[in-house]
């Protein structure tokens, strides 16, 4: 058996790296949570070296819970997960059904389905909030532009215009704004996402035991009990798998926010440790652990059910 | 029963052409940033412009001069492409020895490998600042190698331990009989048998690294400052430089949407982690 043991040592390298990722900042993290530690700080210069003696035990905490900020990014944190969550979750299992037969040039539809997903994160906020989103010059201010003129159009025509005189002007929505920059970033992380639940579904799919749901046509079962007693049970794993996996990656949304929501308000859990590492790094780290905390009751399902699939 | 044939071929029909405009809309973004990079800036806001327009290539010509793109790009493809060959040359042993001489504690260490995987960013991000600058590392191009590794090598360890899985113990058992070592059986058995599996999880881990968007924004400044932030930087254009942000834009994502295509069945086993077949 002795010569077993070089290969098993083979893994040692992968190991010891991630284990010293993830213990040395994680513990400095939890260090500078329980100290007062700030970069800039002229009454107490004292505060800007992380030092034992400026222990603050569960203080930054406290201070942490008893901001508003902490609970509003904690709020707005599961709003943006939760609606992307839901949108991806129905808009993939509808398309993965739907493009699941074959017909002509589905392999291309695939492509153009699946192509968002590999968008590098800043171009998807970019691309959205200025071009497609923005409420003059992008796509949405074109297209009310559009609509207002045609209808001011009609309005004029005689014999319909006074129908058409009693419709509203239209008007663009900014999503610059606090809650509307959060629906601009679930939108554009929904399209992005959309079409790994659809590429997941799909897999998934292909294994349905046909035969079945031919016994259940030759019984007479309709289209939606079909759906609704066979392909969807059978979605159930796949379902509950995309939802996990989506809520780690958007628990820790960042880039989105960042370029879409800057100073406006609209704040998620690491943009907020982002603001306060500009100068509390006592209450940043102490948000961190939060935010460690929050993926951790998530990441416990995730790995349960992939630990099952691994034994099998 | 002829009734029943007929509607369902129009349902075919009617189910096919809704797959189609449902894939195209989908793909409108993409797009529509691709056919706005060839527009100049003044005409890329004309409604009248929106679809006919006098194409031209000044936006792409001009890169250089507007953004300095082939600075950034060099660095997305320095990084990510070091990154990509050091996690395979970390991961491969680490699979290999996974899959052909479990322990006992293989499993948890797989586990464990992908809940490091799940550590919020966020949370270290400071410590990362602060252990990168006194180390010197900050902005340098071995630490965002490093970074991009380390973020990737479970998603790697765990692709690879799949693939390995697949191939036959003997085979590697036969070669042990012949004599060949360690080493010899992982460059002469393992790597030719599973190059497929490796190609594919080589390409995914290319395609993370050059989209990774947090820690390239946070861990940068200038000299190791990759593409995303690049567009990071140039956000809010406020309209006036649609057309030269859109080339900048797609040059960035192009080749990249292009390799996602020939991995896109790869991608379910990487990201659910084997647990989607």
């Amino acid at each position: 058996m002795s010569n077993r043991t070089l290969p098993r040592l083979l893994q040692t390298p992968a190991v010891v790296l991630l284990l010293i990722w993830m213990l040395v900042p994680l513990s400095m993290t939890l260090y500078f949570s329980f100290i007062r530690y700030v970069l800039n700080n002229l009454r107490r210069p004292e505060w800007t070296t992380p030092s034992i003696s400026n222990w603050r035990g569960f203080g930054n905490y406290e201070f942490v819970l008893n901001s508003k900020d902490f609970l509003f990014a904690i709020q707005n944190s599961l709003f943006i997960v939760g609606s992307i969550l839901f949108l991806t979750v129905i808009l993939g299992v509808l398309i993965a059904v739907l493009i699941n037969k074959a017909f002509p040039g589905r392999g291309l539809v695939r492509v153009l389905l699946i192509s968002p997903f590999f968008v590098m994160p800043a171009v998807n906020a970019v691309l959205w909030i200025n071009m497609i989103l923005d409420p003059v010059l992008g796509l949405q201010g074109l297209a009310v532009n559009g609509i207002n003129d045609l209808i001011d159009g009609l309005r004029a025509t005689p014999g319909v215009g006074w129908f058409f005189s009693l419709w509203p002007e239209l008007k663009p929505i900014s999503f610059r704004a606090t809650q509307t920059s959060a629906i601009a970033v679930i939108i554009m992380v929904t399209w992005q996402w959309t079409p790994f639940a659809v590429l997941i579904f799909m897999t998934s799919l292909q294994s349905e035991d046909q035969q079945q749901k031919e016994a259940a046509i030759l019984d007479g079962a309709g289209v939606w009990s079909q759906f609704r007693f066979l392909t969807l049970p059978h979605l159930g794993r796949p379902i509950a798998i995309v939802v996990m996996i989506q809520a780690i990656f958007h628990l820790s949304l960042y880039a989105e926010i960042e370029i879409v929501s800057r100073g406006n308000g609209n704040k998620n859990l690491p943009y907020l440790i982002g603001e306060f590492a500009n100068n509390n790094i006592g209450a940043a780290s102490a948000t961190g652990i939060f935010a460690v905390i929050l993926a951790n009751i998530v990441a416990i399902f995730l790995l349960r059910m992939i630990g099952k699939t691994l034994m099998e | 029963m002829a009734i029943v044939a007929q509607s369902s071929k129009y349902g075919r029909v009617s189910r096919a052409s809704f797959a189609w405009i449902v894939g195209l809309l989908f793909f409108f973004p993409i797009f529509w940033l691709v056919l706005t990079s060839f527009k100049t800036d003044a005409d890329a806001v004309k409604p009248e412009f929106l679809f006919f327009f006098t194409p031209t290539l000044d936006n792409y010509l001009n890169m250089t001069q507007n953004y300095d793109y082939w600075r950034f790009a060099t660095n997305s493809v320095i990084t990510s492409v070091f990154a990509t060959l050091f996690t395979l040359a970390v991961g491969i042993p680490a699979a290999y020895a996974m899959a052909f001489n479990p322990a006992k504690r293989t499993k948890d260490i797989l586990m464990w490998m992908l809940s490091t995987k799940m550590l919020p960013a966020a949370a270290v991000l400071y410590p990362m600042t602060f252990l990168t600058k006194s180390m010197g590392l900050f902005d340098t191009h071995f630490l965002i190698i490093l970074v991009l590794s380390l973020i990737n090598l479970p998603i790697v360890v765990w692709m690879l331990f799949t693939y390995f899985k697949e191939i036959p113990k003997e085979i590697i058992e036969a070669g042990q009989m012949d004599g060949v070592n360690t080493w010899g059986e992982i460059k002469e058995i393992l790597i030719p048998l599973a190059w497929g599996g490796i190609a594919s999880t080589a390409l995914l881990c290319f395609i993370f690294c050059w989209n990774e968007a947090y820690w390239t924004v946070r861990l940068t400044t200038t000299d190791a400052a990759t593409l995303s932030k690049l567009i990071e930087g140039n956000r809010a254009p406020e309209g006036l430089f649609f057309g030269r942000l859109s080339a900048v834009s797609a040059a960035a994502v192009g080749p990249i949407v292009v390799l996602g295509w020939f991995c896109q069945k790869q991608l379910v086993q990487g990201l659910t982690f084997g647990a989607v077949k």
